[in-house]
């Protein structure tokens, strides 16, 4: 067996595959295979596009008959509706005109007005979904899939290598993790949980040899107004950042749940949060604001 | 098996359709990938009523011990099940019915009491465990001091698209009968039957929540099918019963399994219609619910319905000698209901996980759905009650 990393950046983020392989052929192979997944899922469900699947979707669905969606599509709104019903409507995926108020890019707080005016076009509540089909009545209403499809293609893409005969290695997609199999003398993975303050630097290191990993945290696209930060999780019931961790990461049998489990730890804000992690039992790391870790999972370092 | 919390299970639940099944099924389950089971049971039947019989009334009783080990092998590219039992068998049994004064019935029970033993071990080997497409070969043997059966088998898993999965297989049994007291009692000193069994079943994944499966599976046996303990009262004499040398049969089955994930819970239906080339059919209805309360705690009541049609030689005895060739009173090839209630209780407690459980069972002539008249005395009840455990390790 041979180690072999590919690095892409995808997903606006910068991508690594390790793989270990007879060959490099073989690791070449999976590799492209699964590239090729997490492309194809970047391109079908990006928000930050106007001209792809998730946007065409959108426009059809704004009819009076809505449209009727692929069989994945309809399986990811089916676990959104979920997590909306299990985060009390804290998790939404029509929260984009919120979330984009509170964007760097803006530079300054939203005023009053502002929030308002998003508020009126959000809502999960006031999107018809009767799989396949779906409707979205309200104009302006945009679907946001932000928040599941990255560690949906980082399972996806373990999958594929798996498919493809690579039967160890581990994918990253911007630091959320899928583990397609242990390394090949059966050791776990070394992987770092990104720091909430600098993403760059792990603020711990752990071991995982099966399953996923995933970090919800406010270090991406944060602004900071008179040296406060707001995250960029939002509250779609007040309008506002949420004021809790810096950062959630969870390790489940999937980088899908435990990305699901991180998020909505997020919006649930410390107390609640907290508690719903003990509740699930999965390992945990949270970082308060003044960069103090709690939690499950032991680290290394 | 190890149950999450409510959280989690919702968080796994609305997850599942969006994960490799194996991943989704993994993710249900503890990490701990060898387990070690053990079970005790205690079947007992009702004693007949004394009015209509002749001989001890009190039934078969049976207490059996299963000791299980599932382990994966080969770095877990296999996955490997093996099963011992171990069955102490004690009572007597129904031997031949008796007109009365009026042609009534009256149920003979063998006098003296059986007590025998039960030995059995069972093996299955599965390549790619967890995968969605995979084989699994197994063998049985099982022994008691007048009966020996050896089957294998093979059965394969293809996942055709993401919600689709094809389920297809046959077994092979060679059964091998050498009656006790042969030459005493003129029973046949020894025989064998052979049996051949194929199937093939669809899985729908539906949504999110449930899957469909339905399957058809045919059966054929052929060899020495007579019981050879029972009597038939033909006419002026007592002669042992004789059945059919072979035996076709096709069975179809629907199986329904729903998640509410959000209430920790579960609902599984099954449904069996068989036909045989003797005449029988039969309905079989199941319904479980399997409900989690959090802390481990599970509790699994259910409730099944059969209904029988009776053999085309089955009567409780003939007045007259009429030329027939076969000839069975064997109440379980007559025509009956029953009902059957059963509640399972299981609590995890870390790698543990301690189960137990009751049935009762209830057959009655009335309960059958259609069937003819011909009167079955010795209908059975029973009582089952268990207990056992699981302990997962790495």
């Amino acid at each position: 067996m041979r180690a072999f990393r590919f690095d892409f950046p995808s997903m606006g983020c910068p991508c690594s595959l390790q793989l270990e392989a007879a060959d490099e052929a073989s690791a070449a192979s999976a590799a492209a295979r699964a590239r090729a997944e997490v492309a194809r899922l970047d391109e079908k469900y990006s928000h930050y596009r106007d001209d792809n699947w998730l946007a065409r979707i959108c426009a059809g669905a704004r009819g009076d008959h809505g449209i009727e969606v692929d069989d994945e599509t309809a399986n990811l709104l089916d676990f959104a509706d979920a997590l909306h019903a299990q985060s009390a409507a804290r998790f939404d995926i029509t929260a984009g005109p919120l979330t984009r108020l509170w964007d760097l890019q803006r530079g300054r707080l939203p005023t009053h007005e502002e929030i308002d005016d998003a508020r009126a076009r959000v809502g999960w509540s006031r999107v018809s979904w009767v799989r396949p089909r779906l409707r979205l009545p309200l104009p302006g209403t945009r679907l946001d899939l932000g928040g599941i499809v990255k560690e949906y293609a980082a399972d996806r893409a373990a999958q594929c290598c798996r498919d493809s005969g690579v039967m160890h290695g581990i994918v990253d997609l911007g630091g959320d993790l899928a583990v397609i199999g242990a390394h090949a003398d059966g050791k776990p993975w070394l992987a770092g949980i990104k720091a909430p303050r600098d993403p760059r630097q792990p603020c711990a290191t752990i071991e995982i040899a099966g399953g996923g990993l995933a970090t919800s945290g406010d270090y991406e696209r944060a602004l900071v107004v008179g040296g406060r930060r707001y995250s960029h999780i939002i509250d779609p019931r007040s309008g506002w950042p949420v004021e809790g961790f810096a950062s959630v990461s969870v390790i489940a049998a999937s980088c899908l749940v435990a990305g699901a489990a991180a998020t909505l730890a997020m919006l649930l804000g410390i107390d609640e949060g907290g508690a719903y992690l003990r509740e699930l039992g999965l390992p945990f790391l949270c970082v308060d604001q003044a960069g103090r870790p709690s939690g499950s999972i032991e680290t290394l370092a | 098996m190890i149950h999450p919390s409510a959280s989690l299970s919702a968080l796994l639940g609305a997850a599942a359709s969006l994960l490799p099944a194996a991943h989704a099924s993994a993710a249900s389950t503890d990490d701990a990938i060898n387990r070690a089971s053990y079970r005790f049971s205690d079947y007992d039947e009702d004693a007949l009523a004394p009015a209509s019989v002749i001989g001890d009334g009190k039934r078969y009783r049976v207490l059996s011990q299963v000791f299980g080990l599932d382990t994966r092998i080969a770095d877990g590219r296999f996955d490997l099940k093996l099963d011992a039992t171990h069955e102490v068998m004690s009572g007597s049994s129904p031997w031949f019915v008796l007109p009365d004064a009026q042609q009534r019935p009256i149920q003979v029970l063998s006098g003296a009491t059986i007590r025998d033993h039960r030995s059995a071990l069972s093996a299955a080997l599965t390549s790619d465990p967890g995968a969605r497409s995979n084989t699994t070969w197994s063998a049985a043997y099982s022994a008691e001091r007048d009966y020996h059966a050896l089957s294998a088998g093979v059965e394969r898993r293809q996942a055709l698209g993401d919600a689709l999965t094809l389920g297809y297989g046959g077994s092979f049994s060679h059964d091998v009968i050498e009656p006790t007291d042969a030459a005493l009692d003129d029973r046949i000193a020894r025989a064998t039957k052979n049996s051949a069994s194929a199937f093939a079943s669809l899985a729908w994944v539906l949504d999110r929540d449930s899957v469909l499966q339905a399957g058809v599976q045919l059966n054929a046996e052929h060899g020495y099918l007579t019981d050879p303990y029972k009597l038939f009262s033909y006419a002026d004499a007592i002669i042992p019963e004789h059945r059919p040398g072979e035996r076709a049969e096709g069975a179809a089955l629907l199986r329904y399994r729903r998640s509410f994930a959000q209430i920790d819970a579960s609902l599984h239906v099954d449904y069996r219609y068989a036909q045989d080339s003797w005449g029988l059919h039969s309905h079989t209805l199941e319904v479980a619910w399997y409900q989690g309360f959090g802390s481990g705690w599970r509790v699994v009541p259910a409730l099944r319905y059969y209904s029988q049609a009776a053999a085309r030689f089955y009567s409780p005895f003939a007045l007259v000698a009429d030329g027939r060739v076969n000839y069975s009173s064997d109440y379980r090839l007559g025509t009956f209901g029953a009902f059957s209630t059963s509640v399972n209780l299981r609590k995890a407690i870390g790698r543990w996980e301690l189960s137990i459980g009751a049935e009762r069972y209830h057959s009655a002539h009335g309960l059958a759905l259609d069937g003819g008249n011909a009167a079955v005395p010795a209908l059975v009840d029973f009582t089952r009650a268990y207990a056992g455990f699981d302990f997962g390790f790495e």
